[in-house]
């Protein structure tokens, strides 16, 4: 095994634009990489198959520099396409080139040399003795063929150099960055192809990283021996790593950043570390701080107009279609076929609009499909696909170039709507963390058996209702009615199979599980659970309940489900009617008190928490969200008070205040961290306390005037918290921010003889 | 039967009146434990309700709302129901939020089943 440690204080970079501690979010992908360069997997090819925008090449130099620094007899080669390169001959004479720098940079233990600007008669001269002659004769066989007129042997030539390393000088460890853009490059020779057909043949250990719809297309087509071939895909950050990768950048540019603005960046970008570090790069570059949503919005604006990301998509769009005028057609359709409602299409249909011969069009097609711009299957096109910001790219120029509307007015919408969408962005974001438990729980149905009373609402109130929670759980243990989960083999979301559901519930709340009872795979067996999770702050009525299943009969159907199994779940579980009314039915329901018991019984995958960071009068405490944690709180307002000789009345006032605060907080917020942030500002003649969340801001929260009338029906019991707290406090100020809310509570002290 | 392990609410039937004791704290956990209480006794024959309030120190708006479906039940099954030992500023909030419209307040247990007195009808034993 290598010596994997890359902590020395001797550790030198080498190509890498990052050092090692500053490279975040892909530890498990740079050790696959290190792998394939062990002796073990000698002559054989790991295919690096990528999104679009994932950004890898800062991950093969992060490869590079250990095996560098690591000084064994693997020699690392890493080679990037570019756009610089017009000619699939011009490609792979850079590739020998550059090979033969990085070579004798090895060789010799000089970082410096793979960087430098060198000819082949400075690397010659360059080259250890030892290496001398065999680097002469490479030179030689070089100069004759770049003047024979043959290009097909000169590419081949140059990417078959590495194979001319003599024996015992090491093993060549070559890592190819951006292989989609070899597919672009004029002349006779397909560069892709030639790749693929040099280092995908054996006898080569390698790295080919690209994009995914187009690496494997090609070592099909280049005839790849596949049983040499590994495949590595390159998965999104996840929200750790993607928070952790904007932090360490953030500092790295010197961008100071909240950390609201920092987890919109995450959302807005879907984790893309290429576009991360673009929008981190162009906030340095502007000298822009991101401390808030605007400041982030108007930023993306800028540069959706004339920046790093308008350079990135121009160039896109050009390799896709170089023809301006094309161009411009293929706006026009990509944007109106994304906007409307039908976003599939005939090949046909765009052959036409875009004025193209088939062939050209199948050229385009497939640049689009590889980009992940559209969806083509060789019949129809599906347009809408992509990035947020390629979306809000082509209608950017949609506006500018086809409709020809005021850059002015233009900019101002694309800033109004990032804007007005950023708040929604999260907020799907802490709906979708919140359930997310709910689709890992259907996931891991196999066969289990647990409590029958978890599905069944109206038993678990009955028996479990008001205990203890520890007390639910070890009498769980003693219950004998069983149910056996079935095996879950497929889930999706309910708007996959039907998209009218979008307006009825958000994807992850309402699941479609294809699962057999038993694991055993017949037709008897088979049955489709329809899954839905309610929102609701009571319990659900029967009108609800009704509506949900007939919903999902509806939709049992009509897509042939000849069995199928409902089951809803609400927060707070069901009225006793409504509970009636499933057990007709015979679908199930369940409180989100039962959810959690199944999860602990299924197993549930704990989630990762979420790492977040904290004047002489003021107090500041964060208490976890729940387990009457609530009472910390009220128990430290307290402590403070009597500091300030308030009353026993008031304190009592103050206490239940921050415990009413606490609570809407913990019930409203969806909060991403779970947390609540207490502040307590001790003043001359008042108490000010503050309580904040993230997360969610409910919408009746500003003007709250909820009327405590016990007449009025239940469900408007438990908006009485503000109220409490307004009539409570003397003054009461909510203040929404970008990515949360806080209430800021005010006692005044008054004479205590008044 | 008195229940008086830590999770079951303390109570005791005197007749067919039930007195079910609210824990220092009343929140969505403890409401429920009163709630689920409360339903028992009246399941078994309870006609009233007292609920002593004397170690309560500080309620919540979840435990009101709560309390509120306790006085519909009652209300359903024909049961009287008095709050006693209430302190002031719990007084306050139950003012607030409307409750003292729906129930008898009474000093302490005594006044509570000295109130229910005159509704209490034949003795049950349970």
């Amino acid at each position: 095994m290598m010596n994997r440690g890359s902590s020395s204080e001797d550790f030198r970079r080498v190509l890498g634009r990052v050092a090692p501690p500053d490279f975040v979010g892909r530890a498990e992908e740079l050790d696959r990489i290190l792998a394939q360069a062990e002796p073990l997997n000698a002559g054989r090819g790991l295919l690096l198959l990528m999104e679009p925008s994932a950004g890898v090449s800062e991950l093969l130099r992060q490869a590079y520099d250990r095996i560098f620094n690591e000084r064994t007899d693997v020699i690392p080669i890493y080679f990037a396409f570019t756009r610089n390169e017009t000619t699939a001959v011009s490609a792979s004479i850079e590739f020998l080139n550059t090979f033969l720098q990085q070579y004798i940079a090895f060789r010799r233990d000089e970082p410096f040399v793979s960087h430098a600007t060198l000819t082949l008669q400075d690397l010659l001269e360059l080259a250890p003795p030892a290496d001398h002659e065999w680097i002469e004769q490479l030179v030689e066989s070089y100069t004759r063929l770049r003047f024979s007129n043959d290009d097909k042997a000169l590419v081949r030539f140059c990417l078959g150099a590495p194979q001319r390393i003599p024996a015992g000088r090491g093993r060549p460890f070559i890592m190819l960055d951006g292989a989609q853009l070899a597919e672009y490059l004029n002349g006779v020779v397909l560069l892709g192809t030639e790749v693929l057909r040099v280092f995908g043949r054996g006898g080569f250990t390698f790295v080919l990283a690209g994009l995914r719809r187009q690496v494997l297309e090609a070592a099909h087509d280049a005839k790849c021996n596949f049983e040499l071939l590994d495949l590595l895909r390159l998965k999104r950050l996840d929200e750790n790593e993607a928070r952790s990768l904007v932090e360490h950048v953030a500092q790295r540019q010197q961008v100071a950043i909240s950390e609201a603005a920092r987890d919109l960046l995450i959302q807005q970008f879907a984790g893309s570390p290429f576009f991360i570090n673009i929008f981190l790069q162009a906030a340095r570059e502007r000298r822009v701080a991101l401390d808030s949503y605007l400041d982030c919005e108007r930023l993306y604006v800028d540069e959706l107009f004339g920046g790093h990301l308008q350079r990135h998509f121009a160039d896109l769009l050009e390799e896709i279609s170089p023809r301006l005028d094309t161009r411009h057609l293929l706006i026009r359709l990509l944007w109106e076929a994304a906007a409307g409602e039908d976003q599939i299409s005939s090949f046909e249909v765009w052959r036409k609009r875009l004025h193209l011969t088939a062939g050209e069009l199948q050229e385009v097609l497939h640049r689009l499909h590889v980009q992940e711009f559209v969806n083509w299957d060789g019949t129809t096109v599906e347009a809408g696909a992509g990035p947020q910001a390629w979306k809000d790219y082509l209608k950017v120029r949609y506006r500018l170039d086809v409709l020809n509307e005021s850059r002015a007015l233009v900019v101002a919408d694309a800033l109004t709507d990032a804007l007005k969408r950023a708040p929604h962005t999260m907020a799907r974001h802490y709906k979708q963390i919140a359930r997310a438990s709910l689709r890992e729980l259907v996931l891991r149905f196999n066969t289990q058996r647990v409590p029958a009373v978890l599905f069944d609402h109206a038993a678990f109130s009955r028996r479990y209702k008001g205990l203890e929670p520890d007390r639910v759980a070890a009498e769980l243990e003693t219950e004998t009615d069983m149910f056996k989960l079935p095996q879950t083999v497929h889930l999706a979301s309910c708007v996959a199979f039907n998209s009218d559901m979008r307006q009825i519930s958000e994807d992850e709340r309402c699941l479609v599980a294809h699962t057999f009872e038993d694991a055993s795979y017949s037709d008897a067996q088979e049955v489709v659970w329809l899954v839905a999770d309610i929102e609701a702050k009571l319990e659900v009525d029967t009108d609800v309940v009704r509506a949900w299943y007939e919903r999902f009969e509806s939709l049992a159907s009509r897509l042939n489900f000849r069995r199928f199994q409902v089951w809803l779940i609400a927060s707070e579980g069901f009225t006793e009617a409504a509970n009636q009314y499933l057990a007709r039915q015979k679908a199930l329901g369940s409180s989100r008190q039962q959810l959690d018991l199944l999860a602990a019984r299924v197993g549930e995958t704990p989630r990762s928490p979420v790492q977040y960071g904290s004047a002489p009068n003021e107090f500041l405490m964060v208490v976890p969200m729940g387990e009457d944690n609530e009472l910390i709180a009220a128990s430290t307002a307290e402590q403070i008070a009597k500091r300030l000789t308030f009353r026993p009345e008031a304190i009592n006032q103050i206490k239940t205040a921050v415990v009413e605060a606490c609570i809407n907080a913990f019930e409203h917020s969806f909060s991403p961290d779970q947390k609540i942030y207490q502040r307590f500002r001790v003043e001359s003649d008042r108490l000010v306390v503050t309580i904040s969340s993230r997360g969610i801001v409910p919408t009746n929260l500003n003007g709250a005037n909820s009327r405590p009338d016990t007449t009025e029906a239940a469900e408007e019991r438990r908006g009485w918290g503000l109220k409490l707290i307004r009539t409570l406090m003397d003054e009461v100020e909510f203040e929404k921010v970008d990515d949360g809310a806080s209430l800021r509570m005010t006692k005044y002290l008054r004479d205590t003889s008044s | 039967m008195d229940k008086t392990s830590a999770f079951w609410v303390r109570s005791h039937c005197v007749g067919t009146t039930a007195v079910v004791y609210a824990s220092d704290y009343l929140n969505k956990l403890t409401g429920e434990k009163i709630e689920r209480e409360c339903r028992r006794q009246l399941d078994c024959g309870c006609r009233a309700l007292v609920i002593d309030f004397g170690d309560t120190k500080l309620v919540n708006s979840i435990g009101i709302s709560i309390l509120l479906g306790i006085i519909d039940v009652a209300e359903k099954c024909g049961a009287k129901i008095v709050f006693s030992e209430v302190n002031t500023q719990t007084v306050q909030l139950f003012d607030m939020l409307g409750l003292t419209r729906h129930v008898a307040l009474a000093k302490d247990e005594r006044e509570a089943l000295l109130t229910l007195s005159d509704f209490e009808t034949t003795p049950i034993v349970h």
